[in-house]
C-alpha cells in the first residue's frame, strides 16, 4: 500500500498575466522503501510538487494522503502534526541552525511539543550510522557542505518519519559530497523517499524516475506502470 | 510597501512612540524649566523683597535709599486675612497687595493694569481660574465694597491660589482717592530693583546692617523664590528628561535593528542594483526614502499626541506656580525635536544599507549575512544551555542571546524603563504618604485639640488615648542671618513621645539649654552638634542653645528647632497664646470616637503637604501619564525585539514548522527570547531603582530629609508581573504573525 499518494494535483503560481499552471492534474504514488526521482528544468515545478507532497503548500485541486490522511482537508495544527510524526525534509541549502551545534540540529524536531520518545538515543544512532559523530559538536559554519548535508538528513529522519522528501539535496555540494549525500538516501531503510533534482546522477539511484513537463508527470504512477 | 505594511507600522509605532516620549519631555521640562525666568522677565520680578512690620513709608523709603546699586523700589501695604466674596465664592483669608508708585513686580495676562480710579482690582490668575473670574466681572473685597475686575496677574514671587491666599492687588492711588491722601501711609513691603544684580548679596548685607528700627525683617531674593518653586518641579522634570533619553535610546536601538533585518532580508535586490551599476549612494537614498515615507507621519502623529497629552496639565501647573505658558515660544524646540525624530529613523536606514553596499555585489546576490553572528560556540556555551529538555526555550534564549549588542542594548533598555515605572510608583507612595500621614514628619500624635494644658488629665482619662501634652509652635529669625526663619516647636518633658523625627547625628535633647535642629536649618546655618543656636523670638528676646542634635524633618523644609518648652515660653509667653494639644492614640483605637470625645475643637494632625494638594494632584497626573508611557514604551521593545528575531531568523522559525512545529512550539522559541530580555531587565531595574535612582532622587527632591523612594515588595512584584504580562502579550501576538506567514515564503528569505 502506498504510503504517499497524489491524485490530479492542480497548482497556478503568479498572478495575472503573470499566471501559469505549473501543475496541472499531477498524479504519484510511492510505497514504503521505494526512491522515487522527479526531474525536471528549473521553474518546472519540481519543488512545489515535493512542498504540496510535504504539506508545506496547499493544491487548488486534487487530493494527497500521506500515510492514510488526507492532508489536503488538515486545518494547520493538524497538518504541522502530520509533518513532525510522518515528513522528514532535505533542503538544498541545508538550512541547519547556526546558533546550535550538530548534534543539536539533528535533535531540534525531536525536542518539538508531540514528537515521538527516544529522539535523543535516535539522533545518537542516527549520528553514529551517518559517520558525523567526529563533527556533531561542531557548528555549522565549521562543516564541509557534505558534512552539513548529512546532518541534515539525521535531522530529517530522527523522528523515523514514513517518508523522507529532498529537495535538490546534492545542488550545493561537490560532486564526491553529492556522492555520499544520494548513497544515504538511497539506504533510507523502509521509507519512502522522494527526491527532485536536475541532476541524472542523483536520479540514478531511485528506483522511478519520473519527469515532471509543462505540469505534468512524464512517467507513470507506480499501479499503471 | 504594502508588503510590509505590518512591519512598517511596527517600526512607525516605535517612531510615533518616540517622538510622543520626546514632544512630552520638552513640553513639560521646557515649560517648566523656563517657566520661572519667562514669568520673572514678564513681571519684572524685583531681586529682592522684603518684608517686615508696618512701618510709615517715608521710614522705609529713607532705608532704602541709603543703599547701594538701587534701580528701583516700590512700597506696598499687604493686607492679610480680607474676606474676598462672589457670589458663590468665598475665602476669608484674602492677600489684598495696596500696591503704590513704581513697577509692581506682576504680569498682566488679560485686561490692564490698575490706574489710579477708585473701584478697579487686579486679580491674580490662579484665582480667577479656580473662581471663574473674567475680566470686567466684580468681586466684593472687604472694606472696599464690590471691586471691578480690570486686569489679571501672575507674579512668580509666590505660587498661586489654591496652594497660596487668594490675592488680590489695588492701587494706592484709588485708595487716596475714595478715603482721601495719606501724608505718610503705613506700608510692611518693599521691592527691590537692582542695576547689577551681580551686586545682591552686598546689597543684602547692607539692608541688614542699615535696618534698624525695622522690626520683623525677612527677605526674600529672586533666586530664593525660585529654589522654592524648583523643589515642586525639578523632580518631574528631572524624571521626564531622564525618560526622553529612555525612549530615545529604546526607539534607536529598535530602529536600527529594525533597519539592519530590513537591509539583511534585501541584501540580493541590493546585490542585483549594485551589479547592474547603481552607487552605494543611491542605494542609501532609497532606503532613507523609505524610511523617511514612515517616519515623518509616523513623528508628526506622535509629537502632536505627546504635546496634547502633555500640554494641559503643564499649563495647569504653571498657573499654580504663578508661570505662564510658553505658547509660541516653544515652537523652535518642537519643530527641531520633530526633525530629530525624524532623522533618527532615516539615518538607522541608510547607514547599514550605505554598509551593506559596500560589500562585493557577489556576496550580496548570495544573500550572505551583514555580519556573522558570534553567538557562543560550543565549548564555550553555558552548560545549562546543553540542558536536554531545555530544548525551544534555550533555543530562542540563544537565538537573542546571538545579537549580543542588542540583547545588551535592549535588556538595559527595559531595565530603564522598569526602574523607573518602580520610581514612579515609589515617589506616588511617598506623595499618597506626605498627603496622608502624619508619621511622615516624624508626628506621632494623631489627633490635636484647642484645649488649654490643664485639659491634659482629662484627656488622658478619654479611652483610646495614650498621652497628652500642650504643643507650642512659633515662628523665629536666626539672630544673625534675619532672613532665616525657623519653626520653633516645643513640648514640656519629652518631646520624642509625640514627635520624633529620625536622629541624622548628635542626640536627643536633654535639659533646658539644648535643642534638636532639622537638617535644613542645619545646612543654612551651618549647625551641627555642639555649635549655638541663637534665635530672636516675635517678643524680641533672643533664646540662646546649644545644638544636642540633627534631625530629618520633613517640616517646613527641615528649618525647624525642637526646644524645651520651659525655655521657650520663659523667652516668649505668646507662644502659649495658642491653645494647643498633641493627642497620642493608643495602637488600634477608634480616632472617630476619641475626636467627638474631645469636642469641636479636635482636628487631625497637619501632614506634609497641607495645602500643597492641588499641587501633588496635577503632579501625580503628570506621573500617571508618563507612567503610561513608560510602560508602552516597554511593551513596544519587547513586541520589537521579538517581532525582530523572528524577522532575522525567518529562516529558523520556518525549518522548525517544516519539521511540524506549530504555534505552541513558536511561542516556546519566542518565551526564550523573552526571557533573555525580560530576566536582566527586572534584575536590572529592580537594583537600579533601588540603589541608584530612589537615592538620588531622594537627595534630589529634599536634600534636608532622608525621603524613602524604595519600591516596596507588592510594588516590584507589580511592575515584574506586568513585564511578565507585557512579554507574554508580545510573544502571542509575534507568534500569531509568524505562524501566518507560508512556510515556503519564510524559508525563501524573500
Amino acid at each position: 500500500m502506498p504510503v504517499l499518494e497524489a491524485r490530479d494535483i492542480v497548482k497556478t503560481v503568479g498572478v495575472g498575466r503573470a499566471e501559469r499552471r505549473i501543475l496541472d492534474g499531477v498524479s504519484l504514488d510511492v510505497e514504503a522503501g521505494e526512491v522515487v526521482a522527479v526531474l525536471g528544468r528549473s521553474g518546472s515545478g519540481k519543488s512545489t510538487l515535493l512542498h504540496l507532497l510535504g504539506g508545506l503548500d496547499h493544491p487548488e485541486a486534487g487530493q494527497i494522503l500521506l500515510a492514510g490522511q488526507d492532508i489536503t482537508r488538515q486545518r494547520p495544527r493538524a497538518l504541522a502534526k502530520t509533518r513532525l510524526r510522518h515528513v522528514g525534509f532535505v533542503f538544498q541549502a541545508f538550512h541547519l541552525i547556526e546558533e546550535l551545534s550538530g548534534e543539536e540540529n539533528v535533535l531540534l524536531p525531536a525536542r518539538l511539543p508531540g514528537a515521538l520518545r527516544g529522539g535523543e538515543q535516535r539522533a545518537r544512532r542516527l549520528i553514529g550510522e551517518l559517520g558525523l559523530s567526529e563533527i556533531a559538536g561542531r557548528r555549522p559554519h565549521e562543516l564541509s557542505g557534505g558534512e552539513q548535508q548529512r546532518l541534515a538528513i539525521a535531522r530529517a529522519m530522527v523522528n523515523d518519519p514514513e517518508v523522507v522528501l529532498a529537495d535538490e539535496p546534492t545542488g550545493n555540494l561537490d560532486q564526491e559530497n553529492g556522492a555520499t549525500v544520494v548513497a544515504l538516501l538511497r539506504n533510507l531503510r523502509r521509507r519512502a523517499v522522494v527526491i527532485v533534482t536536475h541532476e541524472p546522477e542523483a536520479a540514478a539511484i531511485a528506483d522511478r524516475v519520473l519527469h515532471l513537463h509543462d505540469g505534468r508527470l512524464a512517467g507513470r504512477p507506480r499501479e499503471l506502470a | 510597501m504594502r508588503v510590509r505594511r505590518r512591519r512598517s507600522l511596527l517600526t512607525g509605532l516605535g517612531i510615533a512612540l518616540a517622538a510622543a516620549m520626546l514632544m512630552a519631555a520638552l513640553v513639560v521640562s521646557d515649560s517648566l524649566g523656563f517657566g520661572f525666568d519667562r514669568a520673572a522677565k514678564a513681571a519684572h520680578l524685583p531681586d529682592i523683597i522684603v518684608r517686615f512690620n508696618p512701618e510709615a513709608s517715608s521710614r522705609v523709603e529713607q532705608r532704602i535709599t541709603a543703599l547701594p546699586d538701587i534701580a528701583a523700589y516700590s512700597l506696598r501695604q499687604e493686607v492679610t486675612s480680607v474676606s474676598l466674596q462672589t457670589a458663590d465664592q468665598f475665602a476669608g483669608n484674602g492677600d489684598v497687595e495696596v500696591v503704590g508708585a513704581g513697577p509692581h513686580g506682576y504680569a498682566i495676562v488679560a485686561g490692564r493694569d490698575l490706574s489710579s480710579r477708585p473701584g478697579e482690582l487686579v486679580v491674580e490668575k490662579g484665582l480667577a481660574d479656580a473662581w471663574g473670574l473674567k475680566v470686567g466681572g466684580t468681586l466684593d473685597v472687604n472694606g472696599l465694597g464690590p471691586q471691578r475686575i480690570v486686569g489679571l496677574s501672575e507674579s512668580p514671587d509666590n505660587v498661586s491660589y489654591p496652594l497660596a491666599v487668594p490675592r488680590v492687588y489695588v492701587s494706592a492711588a484709588a485708595l487716596d482717592a475714595r478715603f482721601g491722601a495719606q501724608p505718610n501711609p503705613q506700608v510692611n513691603l518693599a521691592e527691590i530693583w537692582l542695576r547689577d544684580p551681580r551686586n545682591l548679596n552686598e546689597v543684602l548685607a547692607q539692608a541688614r546692617a542699615t535696618s534698624y528700627g525695622l522690626q520683623g525683617l525677612r527677605f526674600v531674593t529672586r533666586a530664593g523664590v525660585r529654589v522654592l518653586l524648583d523643589q515642586a518641579a525639578g523632580i518631574v522634570i528631572d524624571l521626564l528628561v531622564a525618560l526622553s533619553l529612555i525612549a530615545l535610546a529604546t526607539a534607536g536601538v529598535m530602529l536600527a535593528a529594525s533597519a539592519r533585518a530590513e537591509v539583511q532580508r534585501r541584501l540580493r535586490a541590493i546585490g542585483v542594483r549594485r551589479a547592474v551599476g547603481a552607487s552605494r549612494g543611491h542605494l542609501a537614498l532609497v532606503q532613507a526614502l523609505e524610511a523617511l515615507f514612515v517616519a515623518a507621519p509616523a513623528a508628526t502623529l506622535g509629537a502632536i499626541g505627546g504635546v496634547l497629552a502633555t500640554y494641559g496639565p503643564t499649563t495647569r501647573l504653571l498657573v499654580l506656580l504663578n508661570e505662564p505658558a510658553p505658547g509660541s515660544a516653544l515652537a523652535p524646540a518642537l519643530i527641531l525635536t520633530w526633525l530629530a525624530a525624524v532623522a533618527i529613523p532615516v539615518l538607522a536606514a541608510a547607514w547599514p544599507a550605505w554598509r551593506a553596499a559596500g560589500r562585493p555585489p557577489v556576496a550580496l546576490l548570495r544573500g550572505a549575512e551583514l555580519g556573522r553572528s558570534r553567538g557562543s560556540s560550543g565549548p564555550d556555551r553555558p552548560s545549562w544551555l546543553h540542558a536536554p529538555r531545555a530544548g525551544l526555550t534555550t533555543l530562542g534564549v540563544r537565538l537573542a542571546a546571538a545579537r549580543r549588542t542588542r540583547l545588551v542594548a535592549t535588556a538595559a533598555t527595559l531595565g530603564f524603563s522598569t526602574a523607573f515605572v518602580l520610581l514612579m510608583l515609589a515617589l506616588a507612595s511617598a506623595l499618597n504618604s506626605l498627603e496622608t500621614d502624619p508619621g511622615a514628619l516624624g508626628k506621632r500624635y494623631q489627633l490635636t485639640a484647642n484645649l488649654p494644658p490643664s485639659a491634659v488629665k482629662h484627656v488622658e482619662t478619654i479611652p483610646g488615648v495614650q498621652a497628652a501634652a500642650p504643643r507650642y509652635e512659633t515662628e523665629a529669625v536666626d539672630s544673625f542671618s534675619l532672613g532665616e526663619t525657623i519653626d520653633v516647636i516645643a513640648y514640656p518633658g519629652d518631646h520624642t513621645i509625640f514627635e520624633a523625627p529620625p536622629l541624622v547625628s548628635g542626640r536627643r535633647l536633654r535639659g533646658e539649654h539644648e535643642a534638636e535642629v532639622g537638617l535644613g536649618l542645619s545646612q543654612a546655618l551651618g549647625l551641627t552638634p555642639g555649635a549655638t543656636l541663637a534665635i530672636q523670638l516675635d517678643s524680641g528676646v533672643e533664646l540662646r542653645l546649644r545644638v544636642a542634635g540633627v534631625v530629618s524633618s520633613l517640616q517646613d523644609d527641615g528649618r525647624v528647632a525642637y526646644v524645651p518648652a520651659g525655655a521657650l515660653l520663659a523667652a516668649d509667653p505668646s507662644a502659649a497664646d495658642e491653645e494647643l494639644l498633641a493627642v497620642r492614640l493608643r495602637p488600634g483605637a477608634n480616632a472617630s470616637a476619641v475626636s467627638a470625645a474631645l469636642g469641636p475643637s479636635a482636628a487631625s494632625a497637619s501632614t506634609a503637604i497641607g495645602r500643597g494638594v492641588p499641587l501633588v494632584s496635577v503632579l501625580r497626573s503628570i506621573l500617571r501619564a508618563v507612567a503610561i508611557v513608560d510602560g508602552l514604551v516597554c511593551l513596544y521593545a519587547l513586541i520589537q525585539a521579538c517581532a525582530l528575531t523572528v524577522q532575522e531568523r525567518r529562516r529558523t522559525v520556518s525549518v522548525l514548522r517544516a519539521f511540524g512545529a506549530g504555534g505552541s512550539a513558536v511561542r516556546r522559541l519566542l518565551t526564550g527570547a523573552v526571557v533573555a530580555l525580560v530576566v536582566p531587565a527586572a534584575i536590572l531595574g529592580v537594583a537600579l531603582e533601588r540603589l541608584v535612582l530612589g537615592p538620588a532622587l531622594s537627595r534630589l527632591a529634599a536634600s534636608y530629609v532622608t525621603l524613602s523612594l524604595g519600591a516596596s515588595g507588592v510594588e516590584i512584584a507589580v511592575v515584574v508581573a506586568g513585564l511578565v504580562l507585557a512579554g507574554a502579550v508580545a510573544v502571542v501576538w509575534v507568534a500569531r504573525q509568524a505562524t501566518r506567514e507560508s512556510v515556503i515564503a519564510g524559508m525563501g528569505g524573500s
